[in-house]
């Protein structure tokens, strides 16, 4: 199971030289003569700069966007671990004549909402970890284009999409599971798999908290694309 | 702003600012009935069927009638609930939407019907969300924890339900047009 998680925490590794080869054209331009300084040391520079370029509030909302998309990366890779790892299995016995004690278990393959979950969640992860490196990139040039603020706005906006979905579909899931419903004669199971279903409803809380994350990034791309309108 | 412009540039954006807000107004239409059909679709959902139930084996079986309605399952309230009030802001924004290009565009307006847009689009995606996740359970089942389908018993329920899915589906999908139209309005502003 815990290569269904691979995916997600693979991009992570992968994620970070992005943003080495784009800092390096950065800090060659203005001191050549730090060839081996590292890039945190010469990233300041260019923030300062833009300072006095751009009005200054701007850039605490560049800071905020990716400090929330760091947040929603958090999210979406615990909501996933959690749900993958909610594996539990239980000594059930046979209604039959038997009787016999059998091991059952149970796992989130065992629904199609759950396996929508962490396909979704998977995908906000990588998203995140995508546009977080734009926005980082973005934080060391001079202002933000409204384009690239134009264009998160519209992909947040389809990630919250897909995001609340998944988090609608396991939570209801999740609710029966919890409940069972008297009148089609589902019976609850979270009574036997405890572990399991408290995984469950902690991967559906986090969830709901990236979808919150998702909604305020976009709240502050509209706000910051607003602020920009007068000159 | 306009008014340090030329002319005849004032014009053409003045069109073109009214094109988007008519195309705002249809889809806002569009959104408050797909809506409202979803939620009158899904609320007056109700069939009741004889269904026979074996007692014991020897004997025949016994008829009952059964009934499944949509307030039996929680995910289906808050589907209605949710298309309820996702139709009602739907017409609320509409009549705003008209009355503020009488009185000219304010910034804070659109940015709250920008924000209320978002969170009805990620309400109506959880709705569907939530909904079809049962809903898939009614149709196919659960062989691992014994839940068995319905939808072969209740044909007309599960069929009226798909419907005011697939509507309300539709409805969130114009949401999200509306928010890329609002995204990219702002972005037009700045050239």
């Amino acid at each position: 199971m815990a290569t269904k998680g691979e995916p997600v925490s693979e991009p992570e590794k992968a994620a970070p030289p992005p943003e080495a080869p784009v800092l390096e054209p950065e800090k060659a331009v203005p001191p050549p003569e730090t060839l081996a300084a590292e890039p945190e040391k010469e990233a300041p520079p260019p923030e300062t700069k833009a300072a006095e370029h751009a009005p200054p509030p701007h850039d605490y909302l560049v800071v905020v966007d990716l400090v929330l998309r760091v947040v929603l990366f958090a999210a979406a890779v615990t909501s996933v671990v959690v749900m993958v790892t909610s594996k539990q299995t239980k000594m059930v016995t046979l209604p039959l004549p038997p009787f016999s004690k059998v091991p059952r278990p149970a796992k989130f393959t065992h629904s199609p909402a759950f396996i929508y979950f962490v396909v979704a969640l998977s995908v906000a992860g990588l998203y995140s970890i995508i546009t977080a490196a734009v926005s980082f990139l973005a934080l060391l040039k001079p202002g933000r284009p409204a384009k690239l603020l134009a264009h998160f706005v519209i992909f947040d906006v389809l990630i919250l999409g897909i995001v609340a979905a998944a988090t609608g579909a396991a939570g209801g899931v999740a609710y029966i599971g919890l409940k069972g419903n008297s009148h089609v004669g589902w019976t609850k199971v979270c009574n036997v798999y405890d572990k399991f279903c408290r995984q469950v409803g902690a991967s559906v809380a986090v969830s709901l908290v990236a979808s919150i994350v998702l909604v305020l990034l976009v709240i502050l791309s509209a706000y910051s694309l607003s602020k920009k309108i007068p000159q | 702003m306009d008014t340090q412009k030329g002319n005849d540039h004032g014009e053409v954006k003045e069109v073109g600012n009214r094109k988007v807000s008519m195309s705002e107004v249809g889809l806002r239409f569009l959104a408050f009935s797909l809506t409202l059909v979803a939620a009158v679709l899904v609320g007056v959902d109700k069939q009741t069927k004889i269904v026979a139930i074996p007692v014991v084996s020897t004997l025949p079986p016994l008829n009952v009638p059964v009934t499944a309605k949509y307030h039996y399952f929680s995910a289906f309230v808050y589907f209605v609930v949710v298309n309820a009030v996702a139709c009602a802001y739907a017409l609320i924004s509409l009549v705003l939407t008209l009355a503020s290009k009488k009185g000219g565009s304010k910034g804070g307006l659109a940015l709250m019907i920008t924000t209320l847009d978002l969170v009805m689009l990620a309400l109506l995606s959880s709705a569907s969300g939530a909904t079809g996740g049962v809903g898939l359970i009614g149709i196919r089942g659960n062989s691992h924890v014994q839940w068995k389908k319905v939808c072969n018993v209740f044909e007309k329920f599960c069929h009226q339900m798909l419907a005011g899915l697939i509507l309300s589906v539709l409805g969130s999908a114009i949401f999200l047009l509306l928010l890329v139209i609002s995204a990219r309005k702002l972005q037009k502003k700045h050239y």
